[in-house]
């Protein structure tokens, strides 16, 4: 299997804290990729890691061969990746159609820029209605929406998610899971970081686990169920959301 | 009735170089929410190297206007780089008062340059005066207030409708998620500060060829000035910076016109002590460029 994403050995630290402690995994072209953990494991700091936001101490990110890390976060947009960043931050006081046109912001083919838009309006109707309103009176759910939008305007070839569940309502979730099988059959590599393992089970095709910055399991979604402690962990007895 | 109009128009006319200031000024708090101190220096420097120009080689003045403009500019982004790109996002009292030590670097470069108190400076009109019936008014003060409302507008404009605005903005709300969406903050926000600049250097400019001369008080006076403006008028607002502008001109010029001129400055501060403690945002207290750094205090300097 062809790996969109190559991540070796990565260490990023906070001041003296290393919040990643060499981390090595790889997502595989046209698959979801679903990174597990607890709270503080340094999920998002991987995600970030890789959109550029925070610099690694050492270690490599590769996007299909090429170098990800010393790069800005713009730059790396430009090369092909968009993060869809945890709690959504979508811009507040701008429109819903001028936060698409932030996520296109780099893009200088205006006229595909506005049929993207009109694509996006199709696929999240929600956003339609309110394309004039300003993103800070949507709901959460429709802030989801926005965010996973302003991230695919920028055409990713690589589309990274911070626990898009976070904080939704169930039925919501199920909406956005929906939405990102749909863009994984349309061809998008996805890498999701969840912290549903239930929810993820159904979309994802390959898992880690991440615990206190280190990888610590890998495997496709039958090992994942099989493991006595992910079990235990992540999928317990609970038999609710999804 | 006719000298409180005429006093009102004299203040207005002067408010219009307020506004001016206080336009660039906006500009840079709206969208970083840091005080460029060495703003007023900045605009020192264009004039002072306009004004060398001026005595060594007597050029057109639209070469002053030019050079002054642009050593504004240059003067301008070195303080960026210097006092503002360094310190990333969230040092607002550090870069504010490392850019105080750069205003004293910047006006001993000036006083370098020429060293004596004042200097002549190229007029656009002569100085002329125009009769509206029983009032005067003076020319370069139209061009002036003229200047204020089409850069206002032109600012708008470009905050509103073009895609360096809209990264300007997003940079405003949320500057992590402005870089994760492809914008590349800091580029975007040199030229904001190039433009602020630019702004105030076409400010001096006018206002030194409206008095026809150059002091070495102009660093300080354009800081204060702008500052002052900007504050009555509501914190990075650009309504707000035309309309403190404006107040602050008006309120000068009756004071000084009822009470002499050692009152006018005292009625100035009066004036922004008052308006601080009962309208804490200016004015116009909703902002044209909204909100703080992400959610860094942004709202505190822009209560509705």
């Amino acid at each position: 299997m062809e790996a969109m994403l190559e991540i070796a050995d990565v260490v990023t630290a906070y001041g003296k804290i290393e919040a990643l402690k060499g981390v090595s995994l790889s997502a595989a072209k046209g698959r979801i990729t679903c990174l597990l953990g607890p709270n503080g494991a340094g999920k998002t700091t991987l995600m970030m890691s890789i959109a550029g936001a925070l610099k690694p101490r050492q270690g490599s990110i590769r996007l299909e061969g090429s170098e990800l890390v010393g790069l800005s976060p713009a730059r790396i947009v430009g090369n092909g990746v968009a993060l869809v960043p945890e709690n959504r931050l979508v811009f507040p006081q701008m429109s819903v159609r001028e936060n698409l046109l932030a996520g296109a912001y780099q893009r200088n083919d205006s006229g595909e820029v506005t049929a993207d838009i009109e694509r996006m309006y199709a696929r999240f109707p929600r956003l339609k209605e309110r394309r004039e309103q300003l993103a800070g009176t949507l709901s959460g759910g429709e802030q989801q929406m926005l965010a996973v939008a302003r991230a695919l305007m920028s055409r990713p070839r690589l589309l990274l998610m911070d626990e898009p569940s976070l904080g939704l309502a169930p039925i919501v979730v199920k909406e956005i899971f929906g939405i990102i099988a749909e863009l994984n059959r349309e061809g998008v590599t996805i890498f999701l970081v969840e912290q549903n393992a239930h929810l993820a089970l159904q979309v994802a095709h390959h898992f880690y686990l991440m615990e206190q910055g280190r990888v610590t399991f890998s495997g496709n979604p039958g090992e994942l169920a099989e493991d006595e402690v992910i079990k235990r962990a992540y999928l317990g007895t609970r038999r609710s959301a999804g | 009735m006719i000298p409180f109009i005429q006093t009102t128009l004299d203040g207005l006319m002067v408010g219009s170089s307020y506004g001016l200031l206080a336009l660039g000024f906006a500009l840079i708090f709206g969208v970083m929410r840091r005080l460029n101190l060495s703003y007023g220096p900045s605009i020192m420097i264009g004039a002072y190297l306009g004004t060398l120009l001026y005595i060594k080689f007597g050029p057109p003045t639209y070469v002053v206007a030019i050079v002054a403009v642009a050593g504004s500019v240059m003067a301008g982004i070195y303080v960026e780089r210097l006092c503002f790109a360094p310190l990333g996002v969230g040092a607002g009292v550090a870069s504010m008062v490392s850019s105080f030590a750069i205003w004293m670097q910047l006006e001993q470069a000036s006083l370098l340059m020429l060293p004596r108190h004042s200097y002549p400076f190229p007029s656009l009109t002569g100085g002329e005066l125009w009769s509206l019936g029983p009032f005067v008014v003076r020319p370069d003060y139209l061009i002036m207030l003229a200047a204020m409302l089409a850069m206002s507008a032109a600012l708008t404009l470009l905050l509103y409708r073009t895609r360096f605005g809209l990264g300007l903005r997003a940079i405003v709300e949320n500057s992590l998620a402005a870089s994760l969406s492809g914008i590349d903050v800091e580029r975007t926000m040199l030229k904001a500060f190039a433009l602020a600049s630019a702004i105030g250097g076409v400010a001096g400019f006018l206002v030194l060829s409206a008095n026809q001369q150059v002091t070495a008080m102009l660093g300080m006076w354009a800081t204060l000035k702008g500052l002052i403006a900007m504050m009555i008028g509501g914190l990075g607002s650009i309504p707000g910076a035309i309309v403190g502008g404006l107040a602050l001109g008006v309120i000068e010029a009756h004071s000084q016109n009822l009470f002499g001129p050692q009152v006018r400055d005292l009625a100035a501060y009066a004036v922004l002590f008052v308006l601080l403690v009962l309208r804490p945002g200016g004015i116009l207290g909703t902002t044209a460029v909204r909100r703080g750094m992400g959610q860094r205090g942004g709202d505190r300097w822009t209560t509705t």
